[in-house]
């Protein structure tokens, strides 16, 4: 087996006052849609921002353990957490589209980090809207502002953005779970093909979503109240682990198909 | 039933308080006007002072008194905009950005009198500057000062940390999302506090009449040192102090209907981005 894009050891999270995160060991392979699945609530969210150190901007909130992100352990103190967080874009489950036009938005990364000359942008942007598939819906009104799009337009022009700056794992946080079903669609056929070419770290409360992506997925489950990783493999494999009674519990009690629009919306609307 | 009546009594009460702001400031703005109207001509405007205010214009009084406004505007901005980012970004967590809010609400609390003698033994005497229109534009811009912060401060307080957190999630560092998301975000409250800021500073007399203006005879300044500006306060101020002459009066109300149309224009000039501001808050 090849070396993992993302090698997690003994990381925690915690809280002054509690636990969040249980001690999670993970190996998220390069290439592929690597599926986070569980009830909300579990971490699943917090997982994935301390993968970017995202975590740190929330005052309060501890991580131990390490992460190596290919063979380089990004919570090693001469690591640049900004340079870091570029190179791991993140798309999270409502679109933060910025108050500027579609242009504005797909070069907002390229623009402000300063990784390319103005005369490049215009070509990156294409680019990555095409990447995005959505050039063709917007290529005629880049000048517009951005929050005129489509939700589910904006979660791709968001997705564009974070291509355009030359990410190489992008984390998901739910990216479909604002949208329709026909932009739940859209965004899936996209992540479905950018397999290819990035590591994607998906996190799903929708089981339709896990089989029709994942290839590896990992399971977060509340334990004592605690998020802890309980299982983790192909979804075949954690399908057949019956012994682990909150997976089953999960598994048996959600819906196919439904998005989830349960909890965590509500701090953004 | 009891409680209808109080809520009853509370809304009457409620409304009245509103009627009556509304009717102080149409009172005023319909005396100034009533008072000052007649004395608006063209040559009201373009002309020089003459005969102690009784005849001419007051062209160099509205010029001087601009000269302040853009002059403490150009002080105020970068010191408010420096102290919002050090007081939202950099002190976020840090015990000294209560103090600083501290600080800022004493200045606003200061007497504008006691800035006009501090400039007065700062820049007239100290600096030898004698009266400068410069003088009087930071004297203004530091009267302004915690308006505009603490307008803005208020402005990027209310950023939706969503937007934060994807400049963040970009790989943005802080300085860079202070570029990109701070400062374009918050721009409308830098206008709307630099508008508070400058309506008040317009009518201040205390802090300019020893330190940057005259009564007549200056013209738009050269220099520095010894370069005084016509005002339109001060004239007011002059003119209501040692005027008995009707004609004289009506004009001393025609600069005062000035003064107020110049905070009205800026409010008005200021419109299009504080619109455009909340136009974005509703799509958001």
């Amino acid at each position: 087996m090849p070396d993992p894009i993302l090698n997690i050891r003994e990381l925690t999270v915690s809280t002054p006052q509690k636990r969040l995160l249980n001690p999670v060991n993970l190996e998220i392979p390069e290439g592929g849609v690597f599926g986070i699945i569980g009830p909300s609530g579990a971490g699943k969210s917090t997982f994935l921002k301390s993968l970017n150190r995202l975590t740190e901007l929330v005052r309060g909130l501890r991580v131990d353990g390490q992460v190596a992100y290919r063979g380089k352990e990004i919570y090693a103190p001469k690591v640049d957490p900004d340079q870091l967080r570029s190179q791991m874009g993140m798309l999270f489950q409502q679109p933060v589209v910025f108050p500027t036009s579609i242009y504005g938005n797909v070069i907002f990364g390229v623009k402000h980090l300063g990784i390319e000359k103005k005369s490049q942008w215009a070509e990156i942007a294409e680019k990555a809207l095409r990447q995005a598939a959505l050039w063709d819906e917007v290529k005629d009104r880049l000048k517009k502002p951005a929050q005129q799009l489509s939700v589910g337009q904006q979660q791709r022009l968001c997705l564009a953005r974070t291509l355009a700056t030359g990410t190489d794992i992008i984390l998901m946080d739910e990216p479909t779970s604002a949208l329709d079903p026909k932009s739940t669609e859209a965004v899936e056929s996209l992540i479905d093909s950018l397999r290819q070419t990035h590591t994607i770290v998906l996190v799903t409360h929708n089981m339709r979503q896990t089989e029709k992506l994942c290839s590896n997925v990992a399971f977060i489950g509340l334990r004592d109240g605690i998020g802890t990783l309980l299982a983790q493999g192909d979804l075949a494999e954690l399908k057949a682990s019956t012994d682990i009674i909150e997976l089953e519990d999960y598994l048996c009690c959600e819906t196919p198909g439904i998005v989830d629009t349960t909890s965590k919306r509500s701090h953004f609307s | 039933m009891k409680r209808r009546a109080i809520h009853l009594g509370f809304r009457a009460l409620t409304a009245l308080s509103a009627l009556a702001a509304c009717a102080v400031l149409l009172g005023i703005i319909g005396f100034i006007v009533s008072r000052g109207w007649s004395a608006l001509s063209w040559s009201f405007f373009t002309e020089e002072i003459a005969h102690v205010g009784a005849s001419g214009g007051i062209y160099y009084n509205i010029m001087g008194t601009l000269i302040l406004l853009l002059t403490a505007t150009l002080c105020c901005t970068p010191l408010a905009v420096g102290l919002a980012i050090v007081h939202s970004v950099y002190l976020a967590e840090h015990p000294l950005r209560k103090k600083l809010t501290m600080v800022l609400y004493l200045l606003n609390g200061v007497p504008s009198i006691l800035f006009g003698i501090i400039g007065m033994v700062l820049f007239v005497q100290w600096f030898g500057w004698g009266k400068s229109w410069l003088s009087g534009g930071i004297l203004l811009g530091i009267m302004m000062l915690p308006t505009v912060t603490i307008t803005l401060i208020e402005r990027i307080s209310s950023i939706p940390g969503r937007y934060l957190e994807a400049g963040r999630g970009l790989g943005l560092n802080q300085s860079q999302l202070i570029r990109s998301v701070v400062m374009p975000q918050s721009f409308g409250g830098l206008i709307t506090g630099l508008l508070l800021g400058l309506a008040r500073a317009a009518g201040e007399t205390a802090p300019i009449m020893f330190t940057a203006t005259i009564f007549a005879g200056a013209t738009l300044p050269s220099g520095i040192k010894e370069s005084p500006v016509l005002s339109l306060p001060y004239h007011i101020f002059i003119l209501a102090q040692d005027s008995y002459d009707p004609v004289t009066k009506t004009r001393l109300w025609g600069a005062a209907l000035v003064l107020v149309l110049i905070v009205f224009a800026l409010s008005l000039a200021a419109l299009p981005a504080r619109l455009k501001i909340h136009e974005e808050a509703d799509h958001a």
